[in-house]
């Protein structure tokens, strides 16, 4: 069978102890990389490039990947210990892993972030080796149209993610959905709400809205009271430092759930991680038996958004490596690689060169089981940054997110930003307005919008290219689905009282 | 008396011709070179193709630095390299949009000319693709088409300001043709909108669209520049094909912050005529079918004006607002 | 806590005017399809219509008697006041470095929200700092802010 024999081939590639180092350095500088807030594998792979003209190509392309999927178990970390969210996907571990972390469960979610990343991670993998080309095939039938689907079907989990009010959910999404659109209008080239600012013309990093609005919005809420401020639970004993059977076997949907969605959602350009984790996350809360549990720290709710976070990069490799189309800025950075070192990625490249793919495919399962081996015992030691009495943690908090937006841009006006969203995010907090939809309509906001617009441009106004075909019609109609659920919930609701009052 | 006067003077005039006696200007610490595009980038990627030239040919005592100062299309780096007037340890690569973009957008707080221009290095030229199992076998069946049903055809691509949307602006006003732009921000979703056969048309850099060709999937009815390109000698030119209209190509070059030392200036456009005679550039202009637009900064000013002079009258045609 | 949702309620529906206002002055409709203040107009309007019914619910409620919790005026005082002290040590990156803003901000936490002695304060400022500095700069060498006293 030929897979069998390509991943025979590239096991023999992958195990060599030069790659098996090289694979090594990658997921170590990955997860160190993950951790940090700011920056990103894109940035570190950048710098990085010089030193791989040394190498083969095959080493290079493995550590470097190494670098892309490890930063994706590291950035859970943070996220979960200082609701600092450490890549942009992981903003939506924040939500449940951080309460996890304030009850004393830190541990457990480190834990269950790094066993659902190792199981996404490795049916991304598994699913690249398998189904590539034909997923590209069906990857290259979705355009604007779908791409929008996709966007209101993401938005509608809002609905989910409303906790008391459902009101203050949209406002905050509204409000995410106008940040979205400060900046330059690409199609037209507008400039919308930069108030003749130069430095707004390309809108606001996402990274700044979301360290500000979580990270030091917390910690500047936390600092209310003094009395209140003493060390958060840190179990002891290496059973409380990871997770029970229960939780585990709690998230057996939500390890499917993350790794499929993820990697699908991985395949489609320009779809990013984000929009993964948090269509995961919906997704879990939709089909759980206790959905207004999650926000406090449930274990299915790390789960799934950090599967999907990690399985993204199975799918995104797809495009990367079959038609040589980057799906993101780092998949692009990886395509600048090839060139740089005289391949051409594109459709015939891995038929011109398969010890480089199979020789990539056998050492992403090594570096699964690497990164999994290397976060396990790092979790106690990790864990004991809470033990750090809160008076110096949360300046070290807001140490590590001025230095996390700072590595981003370099900009002082930046920094502005910063605090102004952190105002915002302790503005918020203090009113019950629930912070991620408003990173929801931030992150959909603009690719929405594109989407629809290039739609309309494509039928010459015509709306009805976004029912007409089939994918996107399907999409709008779960996403109707989801947006008459709180309905559904209500009526159920009217309808127990109803026979309770009567029985 | 006469004959020694003259071997004087031919003595002198060699001596002048033979250019400065090494130039005073060497530098002592790290060059940044300021690019405006994130890590992976197009600008990213040619700059640190560079600095690895440089380097690998020890055509500089020091080594060349990437930073990267992405934002507002390019205003940021150029605002940053104006910022850094005097300073003879930073250049920067500029692209076409640092020209297009100040015309129309008024935040723009520099222009190009306020800096000092060293060299232009490389012009990109590109190819009109579609897919291979389109209707149109040459450019004339395709604008054919577009005239037949005005607006129906579609061209995926970048910005409004971008290369791509003004050659189809050219030769929309030389034929009388019409057909939609559909812009993208990634290169990766344009090629995937061509492919998945959601638009039309597409216009491409030959290496992106090499691979494509080789696999069967796309075909290239025409070229976007002045001589054949090699592995598309059976590709006419704009020109051959019948368009009488410019060629625009996608341009790269060298600039440096306004107030460096006339040294300075002198030092780096002599670091980049050297580079671009090493094997190395030339392979690597080959590789990615660039075509060698080499400039040194007298004649690069002048090019400036004659571009940002061309942009202005094709934006005003395409209905954008020029506000400089 | 009414009043805080009748006052969020208003500032949202004024965002939402000037959204709107904004979005007159764009094409809404151009002939490629919605231009530039398609969106803004409606998002805009829906930003007024809910925060509107904020607004209202809130009030219905205020009368109904459904008090909600009074404002700790101190409590808040206290958050604006790290708020304030972090955006002041944005603002002296530049002229002072990270490491001696990070340096002030940890003191100003530690001895003025959390009480506990100046050298405390300018010890955990210290060490947080040369924390930074060994991470960052040194081991990963991501360039931290520099300031005029060239640190």
């Amino acid at each position: 069978m030929e897979i069998f024999d390509g991943l025979l081939h590239g096991f023999s590639v992958a195990l060599t102890p030069g790659n098996l180092l090289w694979c090594f350095v990658g997921c170590f500088l990955g997860t160190v990389v993950g951790v940090l807030p700011g920056l990103g594998p894109a940035a570190t792979i950048a710098m990085l490039l010089p030193l791989t003209f040394q190498m083969p190509p095959t080493s290079a392309m493995i550590m470097l990947a190494g670098i892309y999927y490890g930063a994706k178990y590291g950035g859970s970390t943070t996220a979960i210990l200082l609701n600092v969210p450490g890549e942009s996907a992981s903003v939506v571990t924040c939500i449940d892993g951080y309460q996890m972390a304030r009850r004393g469960r830190a541990g457990a979610a480190l834990g269950i972030a790094a066993i659902a990343s190792f199981i996404a991670g490795s049916v991304g993998v598994i699913a690249l080796m398998l189904v590539a080309p034909p997923l590209a095939k069906l990857a290259l039938s979705f355009s604007s149209p779908e791409y929008f689907a996709l966007m209101v079907l993401g938005l509608a989990m809002v609905v989910l993610l409303a906790g008391t009010s459902l009101v203050k959910a949209l406002l905050a999404m509204l409000l995410g959905l106008w940040i979205a659109s400060i900046g330059t209008d690409e199609f037209t080239a507008v400039s919308r709400f930069t108030f003749g600012n130069s430095q707004l013309l390309d809108g606001i990093d996402f990274v700044i809205v979301a360290i500000g609005v979580f990270a030091v919005g917390e910690v500047i809420a936390n600092m209310e009271r003094r009395e209140g401020a003493e060390v958060l639970p840190v179990p002891k004993g290496l059973r409380n430092l990871l997770p029970t059977w229960e939780e585990l076997k709690a998230c057996r949907f939500a390890f499917l759930n993350g790794s499929v969605i993820g990697f699908l959602i991985g395949i489609l350009p320009g779809a990013g991680s984000t929009i993964a984790s948090f269509i995961s996350y919906g997704v879990e809360k939709a089909f759980s038996k206790h959905p207004e549990k999650f926000g406090t720290g449930v274990p299915e709710g790390v789960a799934a958004p950090e599967g999907a976070n990690n399985s993204e990069t199975g799918g995104a490799l797809v495009p990367m490596l079959t038609l040589g189309i980057p799906g993101s800025s780092t998949t692009a950075i990886l395509l600048a690689a090839l060139v740089l070192w005289g391949l051409k990625p594109g459709p015939l490249m891995i038929q011109d060169n398969p010890s480089l793919f199979w020789g990539l495919v056998a050492s992403m399962y090594v570096g699964n089981v690497m990164l999994l081996i290397l976060n396990i015992p790092l979790i106690p030691l990790f864990a004991q940054i809470l033990r750090l009495p809160v008076y110096l943690l949360y300046p070290f908090i807001l140490g590590i997110s001025m230095v996390g937006v700072y590595s981003v841009s370099g900009s002082l006006f930046d920094m502005w930003m910063l605090a102004a969203f952190s105002l915002l995010g302790y503005l918020m907090r203090r009113l019950d307005y629930p912070a991620a939809p408003l990173i929801l309509g931030l992150v959909l906001g603009d690719s929405m919008e594109r989407a629809l617009r290039q739609s309309l441009m494509m039928s010459q106004g015509d709306l009805a290219i976004l029912v007409s075909r089939p994918i996107s019609a399907v999409m709008l109609c779960l996403a109707a689905l989801v947006l008459l659920l709180p309905l559904f919930r209500q009526a159920n609701a009217w309808r127990v009282k109803a026979i309770e009052e009567n029985g | 008396m006469l004959k020694n006067a003259t071997v004087m003077a031919v003595a002198a005039a060699a001596a002048l011709l033979s250019g400065p006696a090494a130039a005073e200007f060497k530098p002592t610490k790290p060059i940044e070179v300021i690019v405006h595009t994130g890590p992976g980038g197009g600008a990213d990627v040619l700059g640190r193709e560079i600095a690895t030239l440089i380097d690998k040919e020890k055509l500089a005592p020091v080594r060349l630095q990437i930073v990267n100062k992405t934002g507002g299309g390019g205003l940021t780096a150029m605002a940053y390299v104006v910022e850094k007037k005097g300073d003879d340890h930073t250049i920067a690569l500029f692209t076409g949009n640092w020209l297009t973009n100040p015309l129309i957008r008024k935040e723009a707080k520099v222009t190009i000319k306020d800096m000092t221009p060293i060299a232009r290095l490389v012009l990109e030229p590109a190819v009109v693709a579609v897919k291979a199992d389109a209707p149109f076998k040459t450019l004339k069946d395709f604008i054919e088409a577009a005239k037949k049903e005005p607006g129906k055809l579609k061209q995926s691509g970048g910005s409004l300001t971008s290369r791509d949307n003004v050659v189809r602006q050219l030769l929309m006003k030389d034929t009388g043709a019409n057909w939609a732009f559909i812009s993208f921000p990634g290169g990766g979703e344009r090629i995937a909108a061509l492919l998945g056969g959601h638009v039309n048309m597409m216009i491409i850099e030959p290496q992106e669209a090499g691979e494509h060709i080789r696999a069967g999937n796309l075909r290239v009815l025409a070229q976007v520049s002045d001589h054949r390109l090699p592995g598309f000698e059976n590709v006419p030119t704009l020109k051959e094909a019948g368009y009488d209209v410019p060629n625009v190509p996608q341009v790269r070059g060298v600039v440096a912050p306004p107030g460096i030392s006339k040294d300075a200036q002198a030092y780096y456009e002599n670091l980049f005529a050297r580079m671009v005679q090493t094997a190395g550039w030339k392979k690597y202009l080959k590789d990615n079918q660039f075509q060698d637009g080499f400039q040194k900064s007298g004649e690069l000013a002048k090019f400036f004006d004659e571009y940002s002079e061309r942009m202005r009258g094709i934006l005003k045609e395409a209905g954008v607002q020029v506000v400089r | 806590m009414r009043s805080a949702d009748i006052w969020s309620g208003a500032v949202l529906a004024a965002l939402g005017s000037y959204v709107v206002a904004e979005a007159m002055h764009w094409e809404y409709l151009g002939a490629d399809g919605p231009g530039p203040g398609f969106f803004p107009f409606w998002y805009g309007a829906a930003l007024i219509a809910l925060a509107l019914g904020l607004v209202v619910a809130a009030f219905m409620k205020g009368r109904a008697g459904e008090g909600g919790k009074p404002v700790q005026w101190n409590e808040v005082g206290r958050a604006l006041a790290v708020c304030g002290a972090f955006a002041i040590s944005a603002a002296l990156l530049h002229a002072l470095g990270f490491l001696l803003s990070f340096a002030l901000l940890t003191a100003f936490i530690v001895c003025v929200m959390y009480g506990r002695p100046l050298k405390t304060g300018i010890a955990a400022g210290v060490l947080g700092a040369a924390a930074f500095y060994v991470v960052f700069p040194v081991a990963l060498e991501v360039s931290l802010p520099v300031g005029m006293l060239g640190f």
